[in-house]
């Protein structure tokens, strides 16, 4: 890099980095600094209060580990088998069987509907006097089976988790786009070297595509940590706080205007969100190696 | 070539029509209003009549831009959410019942209208005790109220017919008999809910908690930090016996959309709400002909009715000056005794202004209301609705812990523990 061109340089980041600045820095810095106040609309309070949010939070706060809980098992349920599930899809569809484009379009209208409209035909679904579900159970037999799916304590997490759970178009879309791109040359030397299908998959297409699979293990991951509208729609986060997560329950803190409470709870999102994405990257890193 | 100075000399045409077009109305200013009183919400006709009469008196001056938020729910907190985040407010905001003028005061976001209405005798004339207490602060006249919050509950006479029941219950104890004959009779007694606020739960139940002397004094409590007392527990024990034996099954998790829609197809015998649903009677889209002729109204067991002015429409405070004149303006002109009668007229909502005369013509109309407010006027006692003095946010816990009520995860203990823990943590006052 010639010297006369760095000025250069700078004045053409300076935009990106201004709007980020703008956008993502002073914003952050804002919620990490506001964790640290006693900060309320009504009554209306400012006060500097240490770390009496992060005390209050992890060891007086009833609800915050049970939160905090639902929050990391649906980021795992989320990483591991939404995107097993959709990666399996792939690896079916990317030998492009009779009706495989089919498949892949229709697998990926749930993701392209808008998260209200699935999340009423949940609420539909589920309905405990109307819905398709106890209907079905009704119809065969097994009354006995019936619930108020999306609002009883037994129910309700899983319920509320197959809202998405199955929809996974965009890393069935993602893992399949990197399977078809492979050379196909690799694949007709595995199979003249004797490989079964099942071996092809796991020894040659698996470790080709992982780098994908990385990006939507990552995709998943961040998902959750923004996860709200769908659970908002459905369970209202009840009952209790049986299925609420950390953004609902940063919303929640918000709405009583306990605007510092609520900033340390962002800040345990974006804590969390790190640790995750450390943690992905670590174990995609460890086997690489 | 012609066919270039003819598009060029088009184009010259439209941008001088454009900048002629936009300097006529250079002056006129905007009034970009929020609300979520529009499309299926009972008062969307008047206030859509409103608005027209608005734009017509004032053309070329204001000019109201409605921006519609479904849901009143919703409504609360996309303005919640403004206030938080410090975002300047739209010129006029309806309170609604939704705590949103204790809110944008402490962020010292409304302007104080009282100069406006001294000088209007009859604008000044409407601030009589009520209204004072819920539209103004420290002396200081902030809000103008519209409607007011008389709320009784509607039955379906011919499903009380069927049970043997001549009309609506005087004590709790005749109610509760009531129940099991509908319920013998093979009939779901109540709508229920438990999202939203549980609008239509807690209105049965805040009329249950005024029967004691303790109760009425709680429900008068503006952002209680204690629920734990025995007129409250009781009041919980009796909805979560309710919930288990006489409402429809949809009740825990669904929302007044619910209980409603079960009234109007005949599911359920009683709903607990306010008149502003007696054109929803009528309205063939949500039920079949003739339902409004199946529908009584009565006030609650003991004499009681909910009854008070509700939290009527703001101005916020705005960098231009002329602006806010413009919200007083609409502010003025959508609280006069004029566009309540409107309201009244077109919707059915209760006017606030004890001065605006209801005639034999509305009665005529809406026979239901002069059935239900004749009952209303001989009720004793009267206070303003439970979840409508909760403190912010508070309503969330409610609606969430309503479930575990219902299904007995949790005993009534237990919940007005929850409300208790939530409220003290996080005191209004």
């Amino acid at each position: 890099m010639r010297k006369k061109e760095i000025p250069w340089i700078i004045l053409f980041l300076l935009p990106t980095c201004a709007v980020f600045l703008l956008i993502f820095a002073v914003p952050l810095c804002m919620v990490i600094g506001g964790s640290f106040f006693n900060y309320r609309l009504m009554p209306k309070t400012f006060s500097f209060n240490g770390i009496g949010n992060y005390i209050q939070l992890f060891t007086q706060d009833k609800n915050f580990w049970l939160i905090f809980r639902n929050t990391l098992v649906w980021i795992v349920i989320h990483c591991v088998f939404h995107v097993a599930l959709g990666t399996l899809l792939a690896f079916v569809l990317y030998k492009k069987p009779r009706g495989w484009k089919f498949v892949r379009v229709v697998y990926m209208i749930p993701n392209i509907i808008s998260q209200s409209a699935i999340a009423m035909i949940f609420l539909n679904m589920y309905n405990p006097q109307y819905g398709v579900l106890n209907s079905i159970l009704k119809a065969v037999g097994l009354e006995k089976l019936q619930h108020n799916w999306l609002f009883e304590m037994g129910t309700a997490f899983p319920a509320v988790t197959m809202t998405w759970f199955l929809f996974a178009g965009y890393t069935t879309t993602l893992v399949l786009a990197q399977c078809l791109s492979l050379d196909e040359g690799i694949i007709e030397a595995a199979k003249i070297d004797g490989a079964s299908s099942l071996q092809i998959d796991r020894l040659v297409v698996f470790p080709l595509a992982k780098d994908m699979i990385r990006t939507t293990v990552i995709m998943a991951a961040t998902y959750m940590l923004q996860l709200f509208s769908m659970i908002y729609l459905t369970s209202g986060g009840g009952p209790g706080s049986t299925t609420t997560n950390l953004p609902l329950y940063l919303y929640t803190t918000m709405k009583s205007t306990n605007y510092g409470y609520a900033n340390t709870i962002g800040v345990v999102i974006i804590v969390v969100g790190m640790v995750t994405m450390f943690l992905i990257n670590r174990v995609f890193h460890t086997r690489e190696e | 070539m012609k066919l270039r100075k003819l598009a060029a000399g088009s184009l010259v045409f439209c941008m001088v029509a454009g900048a002629m077009a936009s300097s006529a109305f250079a002056d006129e200013i905007v009034i970009n209003y929020p609300t979520f009183q529009v499309g299926a919400n009972t008062s969307a006709p008047a206030i859509a009549e409103l608005v027209n009469r608005f734009n017509e008196e004032y053309a070329g001056q204001y000019r109201i831009e409605v921006e519609e938020v479904p849901g009143d729910e919703n409504y609360a907190d996309k303005i919640t959410v403004q206030i938080a985040s410090s975002e300047t407010l739209p010129p006029v905001v309806y309170g609604a019942g939704q705590k949103l003028l204790d809110l944008a005061l402490q962020a010292d976001a409304v302007k104080d209208i009282s100069e406006a209405v001294d000088a209007d005798p009859d604008w000044a004339a409407m601030y009589t005790e009520s209204w004072e207490e819920v539209n103004c602060r420290d002396g200081k006249k902030y809000a103008s109220s519209m409607e007011s919050e008389m709320i009784g509950y509607f039955y379906n006479k011919e499903l009380f017919e069927q049970a043997g029941i001549d009309g609506p219950a005087a004590t709790w104890d005749e109610f509760f008999e009531d129940l099991d004959k509908l319920k013998e009779a093979g009939i779901t007694p109540l709508a229920m809910d438990t999202a939203d606020g549980a609008w239509c739960t807690q209105l049965l139940v805040g009329a249950y908690l005024a029967s004691t002397e303790e109760g009425m004094e709680f429900l008068k409590t503006k952002y209680p930090t204690d629920y734990n007392n025995e007129a409250m527990i009781n009041a919980m024990a009796k909805a979560q016996e309710l919930y288990q034996n006489y409402t429809t099954l949809d009740a825990v998790g669904g929302a007044y959309e619910n209980a409603a829609n079960n009234f109007f197809s005949g599911n359920v015998a009683i709903i607990c709400n306010g008149p502003w649903m007696i054109s929803d009677f009528s309205d063939e889209s949500k039920t079949e002909a003739g339902f409004a002729d199946k529908v009584g109204a009565a006030a609650y067991p003991d004499s009681f009715v909910y009854d008070a002015p509700i939290e009527g429409m703001f101005v916020t405070k705005q960098d231009d000056p002329a602006l806010e004149e413009a919200a007083v303006a609409m502010v003025q002109f959508f609280t006069s005794n004029e566009a309540q009668a409107v309201a009244l007229d077109l919707s059915g909502m209760v006017p606030a202004s004890s001065a605006v005369e209801i005639t034999d013509e509305i009665l005529e109309k809406y026979p239901l209301l002069g059935e239900f407010l004749s009952q209303a006027s001989a009720c004793e006692n009267r206070a303003s609705t439970l979840t409508g003095n909760m403190v912010p946010g508070l309503e969330d816990i409610w609606d969430n812990e309503l479930p575990n009520l219902a299904s007995g995860a949790s005993t009534p203990e237990d919940f007005c523990q929850v409300l208790t823990d939530f409220a003290a943590a996080n005191p209004a006052q």
